[in-house]
């Protein structure tokens, strides 16, 4: 059969289009365009179904497992297809791990280093219990995190566009250094003995339990990658949709419990909401996915993250 | 019921705008009238007030992007962030810098020639800037007043709106940066709107540094807006129907803009 392969501008990408098998699949099809055209590798290529004139909807997106065939309507000869270039695409454990690594890094400079003379606080300073005990539940936390992405999670897209890697990596770095400029500061105020520890011991527990979520989402998907959705279950995810990202709130709920730093609960209430808006999407998508018919099971009633707001 | 509400609207926007509009008109009237009356240096003093007032109103297009933005995608709204943060900016250097260097220099910021501000925007960054503020707003609240009010702008006030901007915005973004780097060192001595440690909550606020940082990313943030608004090409006329947006930070935006309006009123 024959593929034309069209840009949104309606230019022909590929001139005369790709001869394929009739039975061939769609990474059949990306691996053409990729050996066509050096610089398209397969990740970077969205492939969509030009979309009805006048119909609003979301395109569908050709899955590289199904078959050309299964996508064209009618003449099983011919094929047109809309094709993007989503840019440069890093995978998603480098993404991850650079994003990880600035605070991994810059909080222990604060702590270690004598970087607050050059802000003008010259002398020795005094070093509280809480400061240090921050720094390891800060180091613990990002060393966590980059462990957790290469042997963990288990990713829904392979890769994510090089842009993001700036993007993240400006957001981490940073608030690591906002928050961690605060708290190891040479005028820091401790709060009191109890608070210090409830907020660690509160935090800690979190962070066991959120690593235990994300082995229980890594359960959920198959090691080939194979991308269904399943409806999570046990532990918390039986009251909570994304019960990951809950214990992540939480946790650095207790760090600023300990803490007590304006910079730290700005971070808080920023990582919250932008946690929030994925779990809203995750848990809607479910709930569209899971709806109870032809057999599928329906979508149990759960709080989205934040029981009991929300 | 809609129908109700959707005249509710017009009359909001409306009336908006037009007070606006009046409020602006009323703080470029008073500066003329110091500076032909008094010189440049007299000019800070007449419109204080008026100016803060007006410029703090301006917070009320949160709730014009609002009414406006319901059926907007989130793509568009890039263009109210736009807006907000320019709205943001002009009001901390209005309130805080430009009265800051009137306040530490006696009132004479920089020796200004009579009309020769009009040539050297360096010279009389915070002076010139906030004219061309006054202009821009007027002519951007007239022209949505009218829209709003009688469904339609004459001709020469799109032009206008479409036309000053290109001379406006290159010279207001330097005398905003201007204005803020001269006023730098009063800053740094009056430590004003500073918060030190130690405090309770471990939070520390130094205007001067933000300031710098606010220098850093001014021109860089407005040609990263323009790039976003490039790639969300497809969704602005949708936008632009909606926004009172006229920020100053969106030049080729509104050069693109520029092209399609005037294009479209020959043809309508």
């Amino acid at each position: 059969m024959k593929v034309t392969l069209v840009s949104r501008s309606g230019r022909e990408v590929i001139k005369g289009g790709i001869e394929l098998a009739d039975g061939a699949t769609v990474s059949d099809l990306q691996e053409a365009i990729h050996g066509r055209i050096k610089k398209y590798y397969p990740s970077r290529q969205r492939l969509t179904l030009p979309l009805q004139a006048g119909s609003q909807g979301k395109p569908i997106v050709l899955v590289p497992k199904s078959k050309l065939a299964d996508y064209c309507d009618g003449n099983a000869n011919n094929l047109t297809v809309l094709f993007k270039d989503l840019g440069i695409q890093v995978s998603y454990s480098t993404l991850f791990f650079w994003e990880y690594l600035g605070p991994l890094i810059i909080y222990p400079i604060c702590y270690y280093f004598p970087v607050y003379k050059y802000f003008g606080y010259e002398g020795e300073r005094v070093v509280y219990p809480v400061q240090t005990y921050a720094l390891y539940y800060w180091c613990f936390h990002y060393f966590k995190r980059i462990m957790e992405t290469f042997f963990i999670h288990r990713f829904s897209h392979a890769t994510s566009p090089l842009s993001n890697v700036f993007r993240n990596c400006a957001y981490y770095w940073t608030f690591g250094t906002y928050i961690a400029y605060h708290v190891n500061h040479p005028l820091y105020t401790p709060v009191g003995d109890l608070q210090m520890k409830i907020g660690f011991t509160f935090g800690l527990i979190c962070q066991i339990s959120n690593l235990y979520c994300h082995l229980i989402l890594r359960n959920l998907r198959s090691p080939s990658g194979n991308g269904g959705y399943q409806i999570p279950g046990g532990f918390l995810f039986n009251i909570v949709t994304c019960a990951n990202y809950t214990t992540e709130i939480y946790q650095w709920l207790g760090f600023n419990i300990a803490t007590q730093t304006i910079a730290g609960y700005v971070f808080l209430i920023v990582a919250s909401l932008i946690m929030t808006n994925w779990a809203l999407a995750k848990h809607r998508r479910l709930k569209k996915l899971f709806d109870g018919k032809e057999g599928r099971p329906r979508y149990p009633r759960r709080w989205v993250i934040l029981p009991p707001f929300i | 019921m809609a129908g109700f509400l959707s005249a509710l609207r017009r009359i909001y926007l409306s009336l908006y705008n037009w007070t606006v509009f009046i409020g602006w008109f009323q703080v470029l009237y008073f500066a003329v009238k110091a500076l032909r009356e008094g010189g440049p240096t007299t000019v800070y003093d007449a419109v204080e007030k008026p100016l803060q007032l007006a410029q703090t109103a301006a917070v009320l297009e949160v709730l014009v992007f609002i009414l406006c933005h319901e059926d907007t995608a989130w793509d568009c709204r890039i263009g109210e962030i736009a807006s907000v943060s320019d709205f943001a900016s002009n009001w901390i250097e209005i309130i805080s810098c430009l009265g800051n260097l009137v306040e530490h220099s006696g009132g004479n910021p920089y020796t200004i020639r009579g009309h020769m501000f009009l040539l050297a925007p360096w010279l009389s960054a915070g002076l010139l800037q906030r004219l061309e503020f006054f202009w821009q707003s007027i002519i951007r609240y007239s022209f949505f007043g009218m829209k709003e009010a009688l469904g339609f702008a004459p001709s020469w006030l799109l032009w206008l709106r479409y036309s000053t901007f290109l001379i406006l915005y290159p010279t207001g973004i330097t005398s905003e940066v201007g204005l803020i780097y001269v006023a730098l060192p009063f800053i740094k001595a009056s430590e004003k709107y500073c918060i030190r440690m130690p405090n309770k909550w471990n939070f520390t606020f130094d205007y001067f540094y933000a300031s710098i940082i606010a220098l850093a990313i001014y021109v860089p943030g407005m040609f990263l807006m323009l790039l976003i608004i490039q790639v969300n090409k497809d969704c602005l006329p949708n936008c632009f129907n909606h926004i009172s947006s006229g920020s100053p930070h969106m030049y080729g935006y509104m050069l693109g803009q520029r092209k399609k309006a005037l294009s479209k009123s020959k043809t309508a």
